[in-house]
């Protein structure tokens, strides 16, 4: 049998004393779009920084397509961090910032030269945004700056790609942007983890979602798991947030959903 | 050249290959946000230094840079302990450490002062101020071959010393050792601090690594040409500092470095182009002539529509929320408006201009309306770049929106 593309087994992680993953299980097969979902500070990017083998682990493990997170991940795991993560008026231009992607690859001393030019210029062109190789990031708009992270991933050519809110204050054109390279992507057969906050779009874009906070509250199917039931356990019983679920799962179901939690549990 | 004896050439040499390494590493430094660092990092030199002279007992350099080093080095992993098992942040505890290892490296030399009487202690005067003057040839090579080190090192590793400052996460997913390379990168600071002791002194030596990094990075915008344009400027303020030193001898090199160094800067942040003081005074001033221009058609247009072909000057200029004078001649200038008499009105081109205008807001306000969320840069826009943004398909679509709309309100 095929393994699963992610698989992440009785995982707790905790910064300092305080646990803020406990006790996830779930397992993602291979070729799916797969949201998580869930509050601000509920431990998605610290979960998905987990699977990249970016914080120590407390407990449990993580394994990817059937083995444990390796030194050398780059042609396995591509990751599109949160945009704030890093200082946009680094003096690097668009196309540097894309040519990172190729480092892997590389390795030590070697310099990006024409081929990997031309294949980080491909990547922008994937992202509609050829035109900006040459310009500074510092002149970038928010969306723009978006685009260049994901085209950056795109070099790195990976089987599996997660991306950390790449929605998050982008203009509508770069959400469809980016909304027609994840399809391209599962055309292609690649797996992609994303970190999504807009629950009336989960049911588009995603086959499966993972709702988080703290613990898993459930995984599975988006048609069986995007319940209203599901979302106001992970949301705590917010209201406003609440309702919005409440409205995205009346347009998606035109019912109440069925309960239906861990549904990966039993296997 | 008269007066630049052997021994000031081999000084000369000397200071400006540690000027470039500095201009390097405090390129690094500058990026991953450790200027202060840096400082802190050279004033915890000095107790190591006075404590090597006091376990030797001799004035060797090399002992002396040694120690410097090692306190150095102590004072960073002190800096980086005590946010992470105290509630002490990074900035109390650059502060602190700086404070301490100074004062401590103070008293002991105070102590070295009063025991020791040799000329020989007049050594460690010059590690507080520097004094390139009193270098030996020894030491001046020495300095010189370790500066070139680091500059190689750099050299080698700028790809992954990029990765590992611009984003350590991706870095690490991509598998470089980006903990390994941030250490190897402030052992390469530490090194270089320890080399700047004797030609700038324990003072100045943070100034020698950040001005010519700060004064490059308001020129240029690439991370190689930064480090290479900041090594030029360290190499030449450290040559023409040593040299302006050695002609008169009253004056330490390390003050006239920095003093070199620090007119180079203002310069830099008077002059330079897009980041420099005067670039932005001018772009801002373009900006709010250009915006108040815009306003200043529009008055007319709809002034216009309602039949006054003219409007008086008394109802645009010189009361709240309307239009400059300077605005006003710039849009004369231009063509666009023309006095009349004592009134102000649309020429046939500015007439042409604000419809356009009017046209683009109307596009550019209905394209964000079904935006997501806003993108704070996409708000204050003119014409020429709505126009440029807006794709032709969209136009023709937003078109054919705002005319069922206004359809729509009649009927
Ligand atoms: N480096 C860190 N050190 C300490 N606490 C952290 C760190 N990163 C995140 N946290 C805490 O962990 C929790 C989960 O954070 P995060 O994974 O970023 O949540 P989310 O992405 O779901 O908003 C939050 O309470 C946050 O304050
Ligand atoms: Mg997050």
């Amino acid at each position: 049998m095929k393994s699963p593309a992610i698989e992440v087994h009785d995982l707790t992680v905790a910064y300092r004393a305080k646990p803020v993953l406990w006790d996830i299980d779930f397992s993602i097969p291979e070729g799916e779009m797969v949201g998580i979902v869930g509050p601000n500070g509920a431990g998605k990017s610290t979960l998905m920084k987990a699977i990249l083998g970016l914080v120590p682990i407390s407990s449990g493990w993580v394994q990817i397509r059937g083995e444990p997170i390796s030194k050398d991940r780059s042609s396995t795991l591509g990751y599109v961090p949160q945009r704030e993560s890093v200082d946009w008026d680094f003096p690097v231009t668009v196309l540097d910032v894309v040519l990172m992607g190729t480092y892997g690859r590389l390795g030590w001393f070697r310099r990006p030269r024409k081929a990997e030019r031309e294949w980080a210029q491909d990547c922008l062109e994937g992202l509609g945004i050829s035109d900006l190789a040459s310009r500074q990031i510092s002149e970038l708009s928010g969306g723009q700056q978006q685009r260049v992270f994901l085209a950056r991933a795109l070099a790195q050519d990976s089987e599996i790609y997660l991306m950390d809110e790449p929605f998050a204050g982008v203009d509508a054109a770069t959400e469809e942007a980016i909304v027609a390279l994840l399809k391209k992507l599962r055309a292609r057969g690649r797996t992609v983890m994303v970190i999504h906050h807009d629950l009336q779009t989960v049911e588009n874009y995603f086959d499966r979602v993972l709702l988080i906070n703290l613990r898993l509250v459930a995984a599975g199917p988006t048609r069986e798991v995007f319940t209203r039931e599901n979302l106001l356990f992970t949301y705590g019983g917010r209201l406003t947030v609440l309702d919005e679920a409440a409205e995205a799962v009346r347009l998606a179901h035109g019912n109440a959903g069925n309960l239906k939690r861990h549904p990966d549990a039993g296997s | 050249m008269p007066g630049l004896d052997y021994n000031t050439l081999v000084v000369l040499v000397g200071t400006v290959a540690l000027g470039i390494a500095a201009g390097v590493t405090g390129s690094l430094a500058l990026l991953r946000r450790r200027s202060l660092l840096a400082d802190a990092l050279a004033h915890a030199t000095l107790p190591g230094v006075c404590l090597a002279y006091l376990w030797t007992g001799e004035r060797s350099l090399p002992v002396l840079l040694c120690g410097a080093l090692l306190s150095g080095l102590l004072g960073v992993v002190i800096v980086s302990w005590l946010p992470r098992v105290t509630r002490i942040r990074t900035d109390a505890a650059i502060g602190l450490v700086l404070g301490v290892f100074f004062g401590i490296g103070i008293a002991l030399s105070g102590h070295i002062q009063r025991t020791v009487t040799d000329a020989s202690q007049a050594g460690l005067d010059s590690l507080l101020l520097g004094r390139t003057a009193g270098m030996l040839f020894n030491d001046t090579v020495a300095i010189g071959v370790a500066s070139l080190a680091v500059i190689g090192v750099v050299f080698f590793l700028r790809k992954e010393f990029l990765i590992s400052c611009f984003d350590p996460g991706f870095g690490e997913v991509e598998g470089w050792p980006v903990l390994a390379l941030d250490l190897l990168q402030l052992f390469l600071l530490a090194v270089t601090v320890v080399l700047a002791l004797p030609a700038v002194g324990v003072v100045l030596t943070a100034a020698m690594l950040v001005i010519p990094a700060v004064s490059a990075r308001l020129w240029v915008d690439r991370f190689g040409i930064l480090m290479i344009l900041a090594a030029i400027i360290g190499g030449a303020t450290g040559g023409l500092g040593t040299l302006l030193s050695a002609r008169f001898e009253s004056l330490p090199a390390g003050p006239v470095i920095v003093l070199v160094s620090s007119s180079l800067f203002i310069i830099s942040l008077l002059c330079a182009p897009r980041r420099g003081v005067i670039a932005r005074a001018l772009r801002s001033r373009s900006r709010t002539l250009n915006r108040e221009t815009r306003r200043l058609l529009a008055l007319l247009l709809e002034a216009k529509s309602r039949g006054k072909n003219t409007v008086p000057h008394s109802h645009l200029l010189g009361r709240e929320r309307s239009v400059r004078r300077r605005s006003l001649d710039s849009a004369i200038a231009r063509g666009w408006v023309q006095l009349d008499g004592d009134g102000i009105s649309l020429t046939e081109g500015g007439h042409q201009r604000a419809l356009r205008g009017r046209r683009a807001l109307q596009l550019w306000h209905a394209y964000l309306e079904d935006a997501a969320s806003i993108d704070r840069d996409l708000v204050d826009l003119d014409e020429e770049q709505i126009e440029k943004i807006l794709p032709a398909e969209k136009v023709l679509e937003l078109e054919r929106l705002l005319s069922s709309r206004t359809e729509g309100g009649d009927g």
